[in-house]
């Protein structure tokens, strides 16, 4: 049978289907409950440096192609996370998502997870509907490297930049994000809704990001871009539902994936059939190992480093 | 989002209103509905009877229920939903035990299957949807027995097979804590937690794991009693654990 184990840097995967941030991620049961179900790992909702309420209802809402979102950074702060997951017993399973407004908060966060002993961030540049943070601080090329070589040189973290797709030139930010480990492409794109018998937004917030099986196109371009560019590690996210989804993204180079949004429609059976799904297509495909199919339809990859 | 007209609208005490609207929905007892009043926020709500059309009972606490009780009849009014398991069939002899609002959601198991309910309130002013044969507790002893549900519940357990409870979380822990636990009846219970999406992916009112929104919002006795965090503590907006008071163990 294939092996569906992958890398990304040093940190090993059993298999390359992980929990997406902002998804059944803020408890630590729940993400207890994700890696028993089947998740390779798994990525915290994003942490800030103060306790967060985030927006009021409604927070999200349901198109038929996917997802409206505007939770709005809900968290409960560094300091009460730190104090609930201090005997977390699958830290190194678990990637912790921070956002943050300026490089020091960044580098504070950081540090206070490296110290509760997680040895992996995500960093959200991405977040589309929360001012000062997310996509506005992702949208300052020198302020995300920065952010990248500050954390670097003062942890020995791992490091994934979780980029925004909603900016014209995602290469020249990804360039500017090189010195992180890893890319995770691609948050939520900016988007809003309407309800025609109120003639009101359907989210508090008025926009919020759009995710789900209508932004998987735009994910797999983004993929395919970046990976083309940089052959750099790349965890594709984006309206992943199935595991053919999976395998278009590990085709233009990701060597993981992430699913959020799909676990409404498919619950947390979902980890497990992707995965299985996964195997199943190598096997029948003469593949050996999944790491054969990463970015098979990208040959003229600047460099492959996987 | 659904959008249907209300057909009636009824105060049934000083701040408790029942609201039927025109909708045709496949509803079983214990599903809620989230409702959304435009430009405001969204919020679960237990159906109070499930067959069509429908109804909620609801107290005025907040922004939203105030505002959706001033609405008139033929007003529009806005969900999505049913959301949530319901509550088993049961046979032979059946029980309710309610405190507060907890009554709108097991009225709707009432309706349908009969049994005897005990309903706990503060004071006999914020009773609601009473009927002659509900056995009535309140704090004051205004109405009916003067205690707690649970008090007078408790002492009648042995004589059903099928227990259904909805309440506050303090109150549901009070009844485990005091329940025997080896009685013959099947015991469920439908909890309460701070809801934001109401379809299983927001993390807000999960238990050790456990949603209370999809996988819930109805659990057998041995479930609740497995969830170390219920009647302990609970989670605000933030998702920042709050402890209930005596709720540390």
């Amino acid at each position: 049978m294939a092996s569906i184990s992958t890398k990304i840097g040093s940190f090993s995967l059993e298999n390359p289907v992980i929990l997406a941030s902002g998804i059944l991620d803020e408890t630590s049961g729940s993400i207890l409950r994700s890696l028993k179900s089947g998740a390779g790992a798994a990525v915290t909702k994003s942490i800030g440096t103060e306790e967060r309420k985030g927006y009021q209802t409604p927070v999200i809402s349901e198109i038929g192609t996917g997802l409206l979102n505007a939770v709005g950074l809900s968290n409960p702060g560094i300091d009460n996370f730190v104090e609930e997951y201090r005997n977390f017993p699958e830290k190194k399973k678990t990637i912790v998502s921070i956002f943050g407004g300026k490089v020091e908060e960044f580098v504070s966060l950081a540090k206070k997870v490296e110290g509760i002993g997680f040895d992996k961030v995500e960093l959200n540049l991405s977040c589309p509907h929360v001012k000062g943070v997310g996509s506005e601080v992702g949208q300052d090329l020198g302020m995300v490297e920065e952010i990248i070589s500050e954390i670097r040189s003062k942890t020995n973290l791992q490091i994934w930049a979780k980029l925004t797709p909603n900016v014209t030139d995602l290469i020249s930010l990804a360039k500017a994000s090189e010195k992180a480990d890893a890319y995770v492409l691609i948050n939520t794109l900016r988007a809003t809704g309407v309800e025609i018998y109120s003639r009101k937004f359907v989210l508090s917030n008025i926009v919020g990001g759009y995710s789900g099986p209508g932004v998987k196109p735009v994910a797999l371009r983004a993929v395919y871009d970046v990976y083309k560019e940089t052959g750099k590690e790349i965890i594709g996210v984006g309206g992943i539902t199935t595991w053919q989804d999976a395998i278009e993204f590990f085709l233009l180079g990701a060597k993981a994936i992430q699913v959020g949004t799909a676990i409404l429609y498919e619950d947390y059976p979902i980890f497990n059939k992707i995965n299985s799904g996964i195997r199943d297509y190598l096997d029948k495909e003469g593949f050996s190992k999944l790491d054969d199919l990463v970015g098979v339809m990208v040959g003229d990859a600047t460099f492959k480093n996987h | 989002m659904q959008h249907s007209r209300i057909i009636e609208l009824t105060k049934e005490n000083k701040d408790v209103f029942t609201l039927k609207f025109d909708s045709t929905i496949a509803a079983r007892p214990g599903q809620f509905i989230m409702i959304w009043s435009p430009g405001g926020k969204e919020i679960p709500m237990s159906l109070s009877d499930t067959s069509n059309p429908p109804t909620i009972t609801f107290r005025t606490f907040g922004e939203t229920t105030k505002t959706i009780a001033k609405l008139k009849v033929g007003d529009r009014f806005f969900y999505r939903g049913p959301y949530g398991n319901s509550y088993p069939v049961p046979t032979g002899r059946v029980a309710y035990v309610a405190g507060g609002t907890g009554l709108a959601s097991v009225n709707a198991m009432m309706l349908k299957y009969g049994g005897d309910v005990y309903v706990g309130a503060r004071t006999k002013d914020d009773l609601f949807l009473l009927r002659n044969d509900f056995r009535i507790a309140t704090d004051d002893g205004s109405a009916g027995f003067k205690g707690t549900v649970i008090d007078l519940f408790l002492p009648h357990v042995n004589e059903y097979d099928y227990i259904f409870v909805c309440g506050p979380e303090p109150m549901v822990k009070t009844m485990l804590d005091r329940i025997d636990r080896k009685i013959k009846a099947k015991v469920y219970i439908s909890l309460e937690r701070l809801m934001k999406c109401g379809v299983g992916i927001c993390d807000s009112c999960s238990i050790n794991g456990v949603r209370v929104c999809k996988d819930g919002t109805v659990f057998s006795m041995e479930e609740v009693l497995s969830l170390s965090e219920f009647g302990v503590y609970k989670r605000n907006e933030a998702g920042k654990i709050e402890f209930f008071v005596n709720g540390k163990r």
